[in-house]
């Protein structure tokens, strides 16, 4: 790994260099429709983006799994049904200043897009970008990156990583797409580094105080547990709209419907659905297996933290608090965790756990 | 060509099986898909109007009969309506075979009791197709097929056949009320005629699909009769949309339907989170 210095300057002109190339170049930029708020968007120039001011109310997901993708074309034609094929290749993009949770929450849904059967539109997405995150430092009390496990300087998923220093930023270049991209700057020097890693630990000590790690064992405890009283009462506020999932970086869970375009034309789509509707899981005969809110609930706590882990060794979850900041019925990630760990771990040395808050 | 592109297919053959429920018979229309096509007795595909969105069913034709899949279907939603609107010579889209598939291999050398019932003959139907084509390879096969009403049973065809063969048994049932002024078979619920259709467990293996209710009731009497919950076989259905293992909606608890299923065994329910 090498570790490069980029001035002001230079990024200006590595974004103007990117453009100009036509490459679709991502970063955080005040919302238009509140400019409070920051959102992913493409950009033109590097004073149109909001570095590290504040995180993202979307995540990177929407780049690599659109919220609608189109998967076919279809013509009704005298002799039959013609197809035309959706290309699985897609324009080069480069994501600048994401934070190191969303770029490592793409990695962690590659496993389920390339088990056994390869989602050849999310890899050729992923195969086209190269992603330059940004050192997190503007984390609040939402955020739990580091109990899952990553931290606001993992490298996990990110191509390079930045960080502030004096007049510009140090990057650790992470993998040879980040090498391509930043090989023509010049190495940082001991002083920078011991100036990152400063910067570094300090924003790794803020996110740390939210929740404790979660451990491994707490996998099983889900799974043990799936008939605990305790999922009956822990989404009495949730109102089952989904918003977490739309947030969520890690949620991948998508619908396919057609659509007419004209009565013999239209398309076939992959729309993102949610765990958390009703209909998600109704059978054609009106029998859903998930009935209730408190069971849709269990369903997305255990698929993150439990069913994920079972599969593919990891928790479907970076941390990055989105969905406590997204829902309107005030539902609490990070406290609920700690309400589950701390019951799992009463159960574990036979304490008593505190009162209930939930 | 991406994993949800559909293979496409003609409707060569429309059979009625009951005022809501069709058989559609359907062949490949690129030749060199037809020829390198493989599936075993259990798998189920993606079906799709288009316009209209994807269905699951399982293949209700057995592997052993080539050159053409069945699938049959109750209307019942927007895609199921959409089918029955098709005519022979149609096209419709087909992803498929997904899933794991029945023991057939391992049933080779023992007994098979075939227990169904409504539509949960299709599966059934699949793997009845496939042994009664290898039918020197088993030993004894019983089939116990039961419906609401005597319009309610499907395959008529084929159950008409199989109680003129003296190579297996047959026991049909309808629930009481269900019966015609004609009807010869048992009035009774499948547990019922289970009962007394099967005398021993011995080297059979048994295989099940129907309602959760004749499913759960069923259980039971075979486990009296001394069948062990490893050699008892179902299909399950949850509503899927990918069938890959990606778009995150049939699983129960950490299974997949669609990968680890849709065939499973009693012994391997019991162990399931109950939310099915």
């Amino acid at each position: 790994m090498t570790h490069r210095f980029l001035s002001h300057a230079s990024l200006t002109a590595l974004v103007a260099e990117l453009v100009a190339a036509k490459t679709r170049v991502i970063a955080p930029v005040r919302a238009q429709d509140d400019p409070e708020q920051v959102d992913y968007r493409p950009i033109q120039k590097l004073e149109d983006v909001a570095l590290g001011v504040r995180l993202t109310r979307g995540s990177l997901k929407e780049f690599f799994l659109p919220p609608t993708e189109v998967l076919l074309y279809y013509k009704q034609t005298k002799e039959g049904v013609d197809i035309r094929e959706v290309p699985t290749e897609a324009p080069p993009q480069v994501i600048l200043g994401s934070t190191p949770c969303d770029a490592a929450a793409l990695e962690v849904v590659d496993k389920v897009m390339g088990w056994d059967y390869r989602d050849e539109l999310w890899f050729g997405r992923r195969a086209a970008s190269t992603i330059v995150s940004l050192l997190c430092t503007a984390m609040d009390s939402t955020c739990f990156c580091t109990a899952t496990g990553l931290s606001p300087d993992s490298f996990r998923g990110s191509d390079a990583l930045l960080v502030p220093v004096e007049d510009g930023y140090l990057a650790h270049v992470i993998t040879p797409k980040g090498e391509a991209l930043l090989q023509k700057y010049a190495e940082a020097d001991e002083c920078m580094k011991a100036s990152a890693e400063v910067a570094q630990g300090e924003a790794r000590q803020k996110v740390e105080k939210n929740l404790a790690a979660i451990p491994p064992e707490f996998s099983a405890w889900l799974a043990a547990n799936f008939d605990n009283p305790i999922w009956k009462t822990i989404a009495l506020r949730c109102h089952g709209c989904g918003a977490c999932a739309g947030v969520c970086p890690t949620c991948h869970c998508f619908d396919i419907v057609d659509e007419h375009d004209t009565a013999d034309e239209g398309v076939r789509r992959r729309n993102w659905d949610s765990c958390q509707t009703s209909k998600f899981t109704l059978h054609a005969s009106g029998h859903n297996p998930r009935q209730s809110q408190s069971e849709r609930f269990r369903q997305r706590i255990q698929h993150k933290f439990s069913i994920y882990p079972s599969r593919f060794a990891e928790i479907l979850c970076t941390g990055c608090g989105r969905c406590t900041r997204a829902c309107p019925g005030g539902m609490d990630l990070p406290k609920l965790l700690d309400e589950l760990m701390t019951l799992a771990k009463s159960e574990a040395t036979g304490s008593e756990p505190k009162g209930s808050s939930l | 060509m991406n994993i949800y592109q559909p293979h496409l297919m003609r409707i060569r053959e429309i059979t009625d099986e009951t005022v809501d429920t069709r058989t559609l018979k359907l062949e490949f229309q690129d030749s060199k898909v037809a020829e390198e096509f493989q599936f075993s007795a259990g798998q189920f595909g993606e079906y799709s109007v288009f316009g209209e969105g994807e269905s699951t069913f399982c293949i209700a034709s057995p592997p052993t009969r080539t050159g053409y899949i069945e699938c049959s279907f109750k209307a019942s939603g927007k895609v199921t309506l959409a089918l029955r609107r098709l005519a022979v010579g149609d096209t419709l889209g087909f992803r498929g075979p997904y899933g794991n598939h029945f023991p057939i291999e391992e049933m080779k050398g023992h007994s098979a009791v075939f227990i169904a019932g409504g539509i949960g003959l299709a599966p059934v139907r699949c793997a009845i197709l496939n042994v009664l084509d290898l039918r020197d390879q088993f030993k004894d096969v019983t089939i116990i097929y039961g419906a609401r009403t005597v319009g309610d049973l499907v395959y008529k065809r084929e159950l008409e056949e199989w109680a003129k063969r003296s190579d297996l048994k047959l026991c049909l049932a309808v629930d009481p009320g269900g019966e015609t002024p004609d009807w010869k078979g048992l009035v009774a619920r499948i547990p019922t005629a289970v009962e007394q259709a099967v005398s021993t467990a011995e080297d059979t293996f048994a295989v099940i699909c129907g309602p959760p209710i004749m499913i759960k009731f069923t259980l039971p009497v075979l486990t009296k009769l001394g069948f062990p919950g490893e050699r008892i076989y179902t299909t399950l259905e949850n509503r899927m949309k990918c069938g890959l293992g990606k778009c995150g909606r049939c699983n129960i608890g950490p299974t997949y339907v669609c990968k680890d299923g849709p065939v499973f065994t009693a012994a391997q329910i019991r162990e399931l989170p109950q939310e099915f």
